[in-house]
């Protein structure tokens, strides 16, 4: 965009929003050019708007001058879902972060898209009940951010993941139109499900701009048990024969010995120095009944190889092992300075042997692999550890990525199970999907976005795309660098 | 060449007389059959059609003919019979992998024989096949607690008139790679694609299960139990509020005004803590529960009442909670009802001569956020009924979806909302 076009545009936006909130200071739209994966790119305009009604002109005038528009709330996306990569106009939600209504006599609860994930369920706690799904980064992430990606977190092995929980939403779209679909009620009754459609869209249909989601009554009692394992393989077999045994926990996630170790240095969760891997399982359920599960779970872990069973004794201990497991990410920077995170899924069952490929692969390329993750649903989050300043590193990370994700879809997994597509898996979505496949959710996106404005550069393989985003910059090292992006603040 | 001949020279056969009427769509009758082989060979059979163009209404066990409006066009039966294998199943990982004409109770015997179920009930299962449950999202009594078919969906694979098959999703229980498009077909009825194969997250079966019956001399107590039990961290796996005709309809010949029927789930603790506390409730509210036996067959013929074989016909009322007793005040006097407080959800027969004037007050009753649809009518009755009721807000989008998927407007033209 050149300088006359931006002055032109902002001009406008500014009509809109005020002079306050849509600025093209290259200097304030730093913040603005990444998010928690490793692309940058930068906006040619940020905007801030207030209402959805803003939202709705912001997105109308852009498309009206065919400038890209991504919507960015916390920006704690790992795939590059929020960075602009065809640069264009940045809309964010910081302003929308309203709680618009607690409904509990209808189990709804409707917000704008800033509201921060753990903000709604501590506005919902006093009333006894809370807002399921809980990505790791839930003290930043959004609802909106949930919405694009369709967020998960550990304790969606039991509840399901945010498409379960969102009921309605309104929507500005390219068109200008600001549209409702869904709402308060169950989800769609008559007409298409657009609701469902459109979430986990990565924000390339439209904006969500209000979202009415499900609350559930909090469980009476969870009880959260430490299994310790001499070394993966017997622990993730030990996951299948626990939900085999009929119990399925409300989560069950992995730590494999190099991410306790890091974990341990940062938090002290109380995770054994010496075990080669650690599930932490919970169960929700009644008094009279929750330490029978746990019993039951216990035992289970023993029989399936389990060298040590411990259970919480006290809210303070499962808090501590949670703290650990959640903070995982960022204590990776004890270990190194830097690392990339892949977000594969594989059958539980398969499990066992995708780690030892995984580990095969470390041992061979020589790059230190952890493994921190969401076990029960199979659900991988393998982080290769590295130095960007180290020349040929990144690249050589990206092609071990590639190759993680490619023995993901062998196993009849998928190349994401939580994070999205973004920017980083687009040409990865072939390895689940076919030119046929792809060809399909083309058109339906287009008949949101017939113009390719929506995030473009997202979710789909350049090919498929008219008017493909750039590749990959070769010079991350020295963009991460100069952006100051360290290895902290990373949440999964 | 005239229509006909062109049809003529589909794949396929040409219908006779007795398949005709088999697969009658309200007052249409077909003039071929197509009976695809597998996923493949249903997308090549589209592609004919839609060359033709000839319309074509997807069939699989016919349990869910009676919904929607009647077709403008209607040329070839695209029957899934063919199409019923279970072509993967892993009990450990409680994932499997279906084609859609299989019928539901196949699938949960293969699943049971695992201790495994689909918690999904729609009516009619011996006849109601997988394809059929997706299209018509038909879901059965336990949405309130166990959630719809859009929750246990977690991949598809569609033959569209372009002759793609495109698959969505995938095989495991947590995946959002590509758009959900499981999402956009599940109750699209058949007018975006034909669901060629399905795949679905499974659980353990409940270790015990029990029924406890309540009976109310009046109806608002009776919903607002079923509410604030749907509200309980232990909700019933069902929670069913039927008046004495309804009641009779299942078999229970009790002189009871209204009924509360809970079915509870789970381990044998969690079902007594429960009981106990859906007593308690009941108790508070003025209701008496019931000690006697239920009929062994209660559940099913609860279950398949709002999908009648017969002529009548049945209103849905789908609202926020807070909107039911609004709606249970619209009805007609004479018609007989079954409502699932938890899930917002109202099922109602009515009379054919009052079906016009009890939509158009349930309609008003039901407000903004609520829709109300005619579930099932015979062909007179439903040709003076606006069965969809206006379209929904994002209508347009809905529109010009069909438009990008089917093109030549050969699936189930008419049928759906807005006379998509």
């Amino acid at each position: 965009m050149d300088a006359a076009d931006r002055e032109q545009l902002l001009a406008r936006l500014r009509g809109v929003v005020g002079e306050r909130y849509a600025f093209a200071d290259p200097y304030e739209m730093r913040l603005y050019q990444y998010d928690a994966s490793p692309e940058t790119a930068l906006p040619d305009i940020v905007v801030i708007p207030g209402t959805a009604a803003d939202v709705a002109r912001v997105v109308k005038i852009c498309a009206d001058a065919q400038v890209p528009i991504t919507a960015r709330s916390a920006a704690s996306s790992l795939a590059g879902g929020t960075v602009p990569v065809e640069h264009g106009v940045v809309i964010t939600f910081a302003r929308m972060d309203r709680i618009l209504e607690i409904d509990p006599d209808n189990q709804r609860a409707v917000v704008e898209p800033g509201v921060v994930n753990l903000a709604l369920s501590q506005a919902l706690k006093p009333l006894g009940y809370y807002y399921v799904p809980d990505p790791s980064s839930q003290g930043a992430c959004t609802i909106g951010g949930n919405v694009g990606t369709n967020a998960g977190g550990p304790h969606t092995l039991l509840y399901g993941v945010t498409v379960n929980h969102v009921t309605g939403l309104e929507l500005a779209l390219p068109s200008g139109a600001l549209v409702q679909v869904g709402g308060r009620k169950a989800a769609a009754a008559s007409g298409y499900d657009l609701t469902g459609l459109f979430v986990g869209s990565e924000g390339t249909m439209g904006i969500a701009t209000k979202i009415w989601v499900k609350i559930q009554p909090l469980p009476p009692v969870q009880k959260t048990l430490m299994a310790v394992y001499p070394d993966v393989e017997t622990a993730s077999n030990a996951v299948s024969a626990i939900v085999r045994s009929g119990i399925l926990p409300a989560a069950i996630e992995m730590m494999d010995k190099l991410s306790i170790q890091a974990i341990e240095a940062a938090s002290h969760a109380g995770y054994p120095l010496d075990a080669g891997a650690v599930l932490l399982l919970e169960v929700d359920g009644i008094p009279e009944l929750v330490d029978e599960l746990g019993e039951r779970m216990a035992k289970a872990c023993r029989e399936s190889g389990a060298t040590e069973v411990r259970v919480a004794k006290d809210e303070a201990e499962r808090q501590a092992l949670w703290k650990g497991r959640k903070g995982a990410f960022s204590a990776m920077g004890r270990l190194s300075p830097d690392f990339y995170v892949m977000d594969g899924v594989v059958p539980r069952t398969r499990l066992p042997e995708t780690l030892a490929k995984i580990d095969a692969i470390s041992a061979r390329t020589g790059f230190k692999i952890c493994n921190v993750f969401h076990a029960g649903d199979g659900n991988l989050h393998p982080l290769v550890l590295f130095d960007a300043f180290k020349p040929g590193q990144y690249e050589a990370v990206l092609r071990i990525g590639d190759e993680i994700l490619k023995l993901c879809a062998d196993a009849g997994g998928s190349v994401t199970g939580e994070h999205g597509i973004g920017l980083e898996k687009r040409e990865n979505i072939r390895y689940v999907f076919s030119d046929d496949d792809l060809e399909v959710m083309d058109r339906i996106r287009r008949v949101f976005d017939p113009h390719g404005l929506m995030n473009p550069g997202k979710v789909f393989p350049g090919e498929v795309l008219e008017g493909s985003a750039p590749s990959r910059a070769p010079d991350h090292a020295s963009r991460r660098a100069a952006a100051g992006i360290g290895g902290d603040d990373v949440w999964v | 060449m005239g229509l006909n001949a062109r049809v003529a020279t589909l794949p396929g056969h040409e219908i006779t007389v007795e398949e005709q009427q088999e697969f009658r769509v309200d007052d249409l009758l077909p003039s071929r059959v197509m009976r695809p082989a597998d996923a493949q060979d249903a997308a090549r059979g589209l592609r004919l059609c839609d060359l033709v163009p000839a319309a074509v209404v997807t069939w699989g066990g016919g349990t869910q003919m009676r919904l929607g409006a009647t077709p403008r066009r209607y040329e070839v039966a695209f029957s899934t019979e063919r199409m019923t294998r279970l072509l993967e199943y892993e009990p450990a990982d409680l994932t499997c992998r279906v084609e859609a004409g299989m019928r539901l109770q196949d699938l949960q015997e293969s699943l049971l024989a695992q201790g495994q179920r689909l918690p999904l009930e729609p009516p009619h299962p011996e006849r109601a096949t997988v394809g059929g449950m997706l299209a018509a999202n038909a879901n059965g009594l336990g949405r309130a607690r166990y959630g719809t078919v859009r929750d246990w969906v977690i991949g598809i694979a569609v033959a569209y008139p372009s002759g793609k098959l495109a698959r969505a999703g995938g095989k495991v229980v947590k995946n959002v790679a590509g758009y959900d498009l499981m999402k956009l077909h599940i109750g699209a009825l058949g007018t975006l694609g034909v669901i060629a194969e399905v795949n679905f997250k499974v659980q353990t079966r409940p270790q015990v299960e029990a029924t406890l019956l309540a009976h109310f001399e009046m109806l608002a107590p009776a919903i607002d139990c079923g509410i604030a039990l749907a509200r309980q961290y232990l909700a019933p796996a069902a929670a069913l509020v039927l008046d004495q005709g309804a009641l009779r309809d299942c078999g229970l010949a009790a002189d009871w005004r209204w009924t509360l029927a809970l079915k509870l789930e789970g381990y044998a603790r969690e079902v007594e803590a429960a009981r106990n506390k859906a007593t308690g409730i009941i108790r508070d509210a003025g209701g008496r529960v019931e000690e006697g036996d239920v009929p062994s067959t209660f559940w099913e013929t609860a279950r398949d009442w709002s999908a009648p074989d017969d002529d009548h016909v049945v209103v849905r009322a789908i609202v926020p909670l807070t909107s039911i007793h609004a709606i249970l005040n619209a009805l007609p006097p004479d018609s007989r009802m079954m409502a699932l407080p938890g899930a917002g959800l109202v099922d109602a027969r009515v009379a054919p001569g009052s079906a016009a004037s009890t939509l158009q007050r349930l309609r008003t009753a039901g407000g903004d956020q609520g829709q109300v649809i005619v579930a099932a009518a015979p062909a007179v009755v439903k040709k003076g009924l606006d069965v969809w009721g206006p379209p929904p807000p994002g209508f347009p989008i809905m529109r010009a979806l069909k438009q990008a998927l089917d093109p030549n407007g050969i699936l189930n033209p008419g049928r759906f909302v807005g006379g998509i």
